[in-house]
């Protein structure tokens, strides 16, 4: 179950960790991005202490985090909590 | 060799190299990183296969990429920006309007305008997106 930490009004933070074996490179990377851009919030991943804009499939692939690695889900914006909760299913279900 | 994939009303992604190889090569990586509903053009090689551009592949390309939601045009070097640009002279300005060069890296730029265009975009975002690969780093 991802933790999540309510942060202040319009903007929510997850922990989440990609699947054993699935890196965020070409595909995930994709569906990652994708999913983020349906968002109006501004969101960003970290891992590995790099912060990628997860709306950018290159600062997405720049992060190299590898199957297993913890990502932290930062949203701000109106549909932040949305964007948080969603993105927090998303990842570990990567293929 | 002009491979096409179909998609489903995305804009339309046009590769032009002086490599087939590379041309292609491309096509199938930014569509496992944009998924299969992207349309990707490859347009890469001389007429008979060697390096260079086919200025009439690229016309063709061009010509086919530019209906409904129209395309955003990548090139590599040299003849390559040459030939697109011959092509476009060629093509209706109603074609044109459907049609964003962009002024961005091959390789990153079509990834960056892939995945822009799985989203939904417009040409022009789409060729945006290409353009804001030169400012990303890699390391």
């Amino acid at each position: 179950m991802p933790q999540k930490r309510p942060a202040v009004s319009g903007s929510s933070e997850v922990r989440v960790c990609l699947p054993a074996g699935v890196a965020l490179h070409a595909r995930p990377a994709g569906t990652l991005v994708r999913a983020a851009a349906a968002f109006t919030s501004e969101i960003f991943v970290s891992a590995n202490g790099r912060r990628a804009n997860a709306k950018s499939i290159l600062d997405i692939l720049s992060l190299g985090a590898e199957g297993g690695v913890e990502l932290v889900i930062a949203a701000s914006g109106d549909d932040a909590a949305e964007a948080a909760d969603q993105l927090a299913v998303l990842v570990p279900a990567l293929a | 060799m002009v491979a096409m994939v179909e998609g489903n009303g995305a804009v339309t992604l046009v590769l032009v190299s002086h490599s087939a190889q590379i041309a292609s090569g491309l096509a199938e990586m930014a569509g496992q990183i944009a998924g299969p509903g992207v349309p990707i053009v490859a347009a890469g090689g001389a007429v008979d296969g060697s390096l260079g551009t086919d200025g009439g592949r690229v016309l063709d390309a061009l010509r086919a990429a530019a209906k409904g939601a129209g395309a955003v045009v990548l090139v590599d070097l040299g003849s390559s920006v040459l030939s697109v640009r011959a092509a476009l002279t060629e093509l209706a300005p109603e074609e044109v309007e459907r049609l964003s060069v962009a002024d961005a890296p091959l390789v990153e730029g079509a990834i960056a305008a892939a995945v822009a265009a799985s989203t939904g975009c417009t040409h022009a975002e789409a060729a945006r997106a290409a353009e804001e690969a030169r400012g990303v780093g890699k390391l």
